[in-house]
């Protein structure tokens, strides 16, 4: 019943909480920079150069599929891992081994929330306040307050649902205030309402200087928090921009005309923009894929209907998914995890035979 | 200083803590509630003097001590393991490391609370370990005049020292095994095998075995008439000198939170 009773709650956005300790920051600059970044695992390699630029202020997105790069790139900027090339810069400072009190000024929270199961939130945010930067008096009861566990903070963690742990991961994440927020898969486990409140949340801080990078493969979430998206394939930035840019970069116009057309309605439109070959066979018209931004789609259509050829069909745009498909398989799912496809019964060669 | 008392925070708060002192002292109460009913029943008047003996004040001291500084290391090893192991399995480490907290001080700081731990649980246990002795005495009819003995109660720190001596290297030890194994439960085993392994390689090596962490750690407890009686395996054979052993014992010690501690640092933390 409590249990329930939690799970309608989200991080409480009329709590306590100020941003008491911020500290002055720049809202310019650059937060966070690697460069040739390489780690290894054994002959496997995880990262392959990899060049992330993320500047101040901003909510950044880091999307990937699965066995991308994403988390080990977070233990790598944590300190956790160690890179076997290339270099890291936090908040303007280089970061190697031998500098981990730069991460005083950075929450991290890396996979899955990590506690002591035996004691309650309380004393787990009490203990991990013990490591690293100085937590002031106070902090602690301010953010179980903001992530909504304030009436669970004596409870056993053991106790807890997986949102649960995920909100005092967070809490654990922003204990000294941080210029620089490392976020793994901030939303796993957490109900709707509990995912807005905490977008609400990271652009909050966002909006009060601070830079908060957020590694994910969910991308309608990355698509409505982020700023700034980096997306990553086989361990390399495979795109860097604003999610604005970048949709627009990679946006199409397709259209349909009819087949007896085909010759002259790519030449004209290569005279606009770069043309995919047709699709469509036979008598059926052909379908053009024309490169172009999603709002130029009149001009294709004008284009056309001024040499008398009309178009039965015009789509535009290009979405995140789309996007995010192109750019990490070249359309087709892939990553650690990939699905593969099983052949329809009916369009299988038995079904031919 | 800070991660010192969290890592106080953190096992008075740990049922294993509650767990290991229950265990030993437990095991000690049946032992001496046994020798009190023998030394009340048995038939044969040699069984029940030395049933009687056990119970005998101040000589109870001595088997009291032996009790847990014996299994007690045994205990320990499985504690130090479970405490460091944990800290890997269940991703804490990695927790503070990305807070910028230095993986040596942490491993230092941690193990300082156990060393506080081991003193806190050894005392428990020595505390309700004579009040069991004494009831059992009395169940027994045995005189308990001999518990204020002057002389016993003045050696009992320096022995109550070494013990707590031992028993720290041994968890020691069991901290540097799961450090290593970077796992409670692969670490616990490891330590449970490594504490009998050596026992039992007494048999075959005793001139090796005497130098290494278990045996040192028992030989440097040995008091007369109680060495190795509870401990795992021949501690009695080839023994060094207990104060040439409590040095040894300090090495080991050292040796286990070097290894520990540079293990760590080089650590790659994936969990």
């Amino acid at each position: 019943m409590r249990e329930a009773a939690e799970g309608s709650r989200g991080f409480d956005q009329t709590s306590r909480y100020r941003p008491r300790y911020a500290l002055m920051v720049p809202t310019t600059g650059l937060a966070l920079v690697t460069r040739g970044l390489r780690k290894s695992y054994g002959a496997r390699r995880a990262l392959d150069g990899l060049d992330l630029t993320v500047p101040t202020g901003v909510v950044y997105g880091f999307l990937g599929p699965n066995g991308a790069g994403k988390t080990t790139t977070m233990r790598l900027l944590t300190g956790l891992l160690h890179p076997d090339a290339g270099s890291i810069e936090l908040l303007g400072q280089p970061f190697s081994r031998g500098d981990r009190t730069r991460l005083f000024e950075v929450g991290a929270l890396v996979e899955s929330p990590s506690f002591y199961p035996y004691l309650s939130g309380r004393q787990n945010l009490r203990v991990l306040a013990a490591a690293g930067a100085p937590v002031p008096d106070g902090r602690i009861e301010d953010l179980l307050e903001l992530v909504g566990l304030g009436d669970r903070a004596k409870d056993k963690v053991s106790g807890y649902s997986l949102g649960m742990k995920q909100r005092l991961g967070i809490a654990g994440a922003l204990l000294s205030d941080p210029r620089l927020l490392l976020l793994d898969e901030p939303a796993n486990g957490l109900d709707p309402a509990g995912i807005v409140a905490m977008r609400e949340t990271l652009r909050r801080l966002a909006g009060e200087g601070k830079t908060v990078f957020v590694s994910s493969h969910l991308l309608a979430e990355v698509r409505v928090l982020a700023d700034v998206v980096g997306i990553i394939a086989a361990g390399k930035l495979v795109r860097e921009g604003t999610l604005d840019s970048m949709l627009r970069d990679q946006g199409v116009v397709r259209v349909r005309i009819p087949r007896a057309s085909e010759s002259q309605a790519r030449a004209l439109l290569e005279r606009l923009a770069t043309v995919d070959a047709a699709t469509g066979t036979g008598d059926e018209d052909a379908w053009f894929a024309v490169h172009v931004e999603p709002s130029r789609a009149g001009d294709v259509n004008r284009l056309l209907a001024e040499s008398h050829i009309y178009a039965s069909a015009l789509e535009s745009g290009t979405d995140l998914e789309d996007l995010f498909l192109q750019l990490t398989s070249g359309g087709e799912p892939s990553g650690e995890g990939g699905f593969g496809r099983i052949a329809s019964p009916a369009n299988g060669p038995d079904a031919e035979a | 200083m800070r991660i010192f008392v969290a890592g106080l925070r953190k096992m008075v708060g740990r049922p294993a803590s509650f767990v290991s002192v229950a265990l030993l002292v437990g095991l000690l109460g049946l032992i001496l509630l046994a020798s009190a009913t023998v030394g009340q029943q048995d038939d044969s008047p040699r069984g029940r003097a030395a049933a009687q003996a056990l119970l005998t004040f101040p000589g109870a001291y001595d088997i009291i001590l032996s009790f847990l500084f014996g299994l007690g290391g045994l205990v320990a090893v499985i504690y130090g393991a479970a405490i460091a192991g944990s800290e890997w399995s269940w991703g804490t480490l990695k927790n503070a490391v990305a807070r910028g907290e230095s993986r040596a001080r942490y491993m230092l700081g941690t193990f300082g609370a156990i060393v506080v731990m081991v003193a806190v649980g050894l005392a428990l246990s020595f505390g309700l370990g004579v009040l069991l002795a004494l009831l059992a005495a009395t169940i027994a009819g045995v005189s308990t005049s001999g518990v204020s003995d002057p002389d016993t109660l003045a050696r009992l720190p320096a022995m109550a020292a070494r013990g707590w001596f031992a028993v720290v290297e041994q968890a020691a030890l069991g901290y540097a095994i799961a450090t290593l194994a970077r796992s409670q439960l692969a670490g616990i085993g490891a330590g449970i095998a490594f504490y009998f392994g050596e026992g039992f390689a007494t048999i075959f090596l005793p001139d090796i075995i005497k130098y290494m962490p278990f045996a040192v750690a028992r030989a440097s407890v040995a008091t007369e008439g109680s060495s190795g009686r509870f401990g795992g395996g021949a501690g009695a054979v080839a023994a060094l000198p207990a104060d040439t052993a409590l040095v040894l014992v300090g090495v080991w010690l050292v040796g286990a939170l070097a290894v520990t501690v540079l293990f760590t640092e080089r650590a790659e933390i994936t969990g």
